[in-house]
């Protein structure tokens, strides 16, 4: 689906992303784990095009998103082609980033108006589908200042589902949550994956990596130190940094 | 005495229509010059930036009255241009108030969070679509409070412009008590100004009251 071939990526001298590969899986979930600072928001962000990469290349389903030459000159595909690219991805972020003067419906339905062209009819109906699926139709009219943070989180997912990506990338979804309101975001993805949603999840929350993932990629100091199935991962870590890095959450 | 002030209300109300005239007039020139000064003096390139900047500083630092006064009488010393006294003031009003309003929606505009900009671009919305439908609704609710305390001054600033001789409430109030010898004609005018403003921090409080539907 998406392959990324040796990412970098430098904030002035700070080279946060030190060549990464890696694959995502049409129908599969990847789980990315590592330390706080070790690019992985980088990597969601230089992929959904938040970010310009400084090498490396990406092709999204044979299509080329980037690509560096021999001369190290990073090329990107023209505009046109790269908003036709970034509408086949979908990212929910860290604090989820909904638009505060438009309630509920509004913030589901706007890109797919807008955007996709969609008449208001139907991307209500799509959008009250939505909702009803997070568990929130009762919420259509609320705005964002009367949501939870589980809450917000789950209409940030509507929101971004409603434009029908291909991929969906999650920025450590739970990370600005109350814990008891991580397990109600974390149940959606789930279902997702039942779905066979094709997600890439940053994510502190380890036993549930283990349990959702189809592969899991432990990152740290920008590079990908270890990838396998979770339970390569989990419970036989050939790298002396993932091990210490599980040793470390464990113990909390 | 009845009689008088029946005709101390006429004479200043034509006063008055002048005074709201330039209200409004600078308003609608200064208000979205503004929003383009504020593009300007964000722009990415530093040298409009300075341009910009530099414009701000001036307009910002030196007297409204100088400001007036100079904008009527350069064209006149520099090329011969006689040009209308009224139009001159709306000029130097927007000029100025722009630059006040270019200030006040820069800072708007940049406390809205990057996070805004960046969940609108992953939507895909074009950078326009992001503007008009994200960030300046956004904006409007968050500089609206600075913008009324501007556009309350303005109401009293307005009686710069009868330096020009612009027969505007001030002027016709200060010469018809000259004429009569008696301060009642700046008082009446005092009132004139004070339920103007009254009408206009109405208007602004509803404005505010509705966009209040969201923090
Ligand atoms: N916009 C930026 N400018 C400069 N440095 C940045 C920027 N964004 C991230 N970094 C740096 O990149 C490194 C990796 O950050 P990040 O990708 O957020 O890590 P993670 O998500 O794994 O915690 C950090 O050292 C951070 O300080
Ligand atoms: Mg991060």
């Amino acid at each position: 689906m998406l392959k990324a071939q040796n990412l970098v990526k430098k904030f002035n001298d700070n080279e946060v992303l030190s060549g990464i590969s890696f694959e995502i899986i049409k129908g599969q979930v990847l789980a990315v784990i590592g330390p706080s600072g070790s690019g992985k928001s980088t990597m969601l962000r230089c992929l959904n095009l938040l970010e310009r990469l400084d090498g490396g290349c990406v092709e999204v389903e044979g299509e080329v998103m980037v690509r560096t030459d021999d001369n190290g000159n990073v090329i990107y595909a023209p505009e046109a082609d790269l908003r036709r690219i970034r509408l086949r991805f979908g990212l929910v972020f860290q604090n989820f980033n909904l638009f505060p003067h438009l309630s509920v419906m509004q913030n589901i339905t706007e890109a797919p108006i807008r955007v996709a062209g969609l008449k208001p009819e139907e991307a209500k109906e799509l959008a009250l589908g939505l909702l009803e699926k997070m568990g929130l139709s009762d919420k259509a009219e609320a705005y964002p200042y009367q949501l939870s943070g589980g809450q917000s989180q789950r209409v940030a997912i509507a929101r971004a589902l409603a434009m029908k990506p291909d991929i969906l990338f999650f920025d450590e979804p739970t990370s600005a949550l109350d814990p008891e309101l991580t397990g109600e975001v974390l149940k959606v993805i789930r279902m997702l994956a039942q779905e066979h949603m094709t997600m890439v999840v940053v994510t502190h929350e380890m036993a549930f990596a283990k349990e959702v993932a189809d592969r899991v990629i432990f990152m740290d100091k920008g590079l990908i130190v270890e990838e396998g199935s979770p339970e390569e991962i989990f419970n036989n870590p050939n790298n002396e940094r993932t091990k210490a890095f599980l040793n470390v959450l464990k113990s909390y | 005495m009845l009689e008088y002030a029946g005709g101390l209300i006429n004479l200043l109300s034509s006063g008055a229509v002048t005074t709201i005239q330039i209200f409004f007039l600078t308003l609608i020139f200064s208000l979205p010059l503004g929003m383009v000064i504020a593009f300007g003096r964000m722009s990415k390139k530093k040298w409009v930036r300075e341009i910009f900047k530099l414009y701000i500083l001036i307009m910002r630092g030196t007297p409204l009255l100088l400001q007036l006064m100079f904008v009527y009488f350069a064209p006149y010393y520099w090329i011969g241009l006689n040009w209308d006294r009224f139009i001159a003031a709306i000029v130097a009003f927007s000029l100025n108030y722009a630059a006040y309003f270019a200030e006040i929606y820069r800072g708007g505009i940049e406390s809205i969070p990057q996070g805004q900009y960046e969940a609108a671009q992953v939507l895909g919305f074009t950078k326009t679509q992001t503007f008009v439908r994200i960030i300046l609704p956004q904006v409007i609710k968050r500089v609206l409070p600075p913008i009324s305390n501007e556009v309350i001054t303005l109401v009293k600033d307005t009686a710069l412009v009868q330096t020009l001789g612009v027969s505007e409430l001030f002027r016709v109030a200060k010469n018809e008590s000259s004429r009569i010898f008696s301060t009642s004609p700046l008082a009446v005018a005092g009132i004139y100004y004070l339920v103007m403003n009254w009408l206009v921090t109405k208007a602004l409080h509803a404005m505010e009251k509705r966009l209040s539907y969201y923090k």
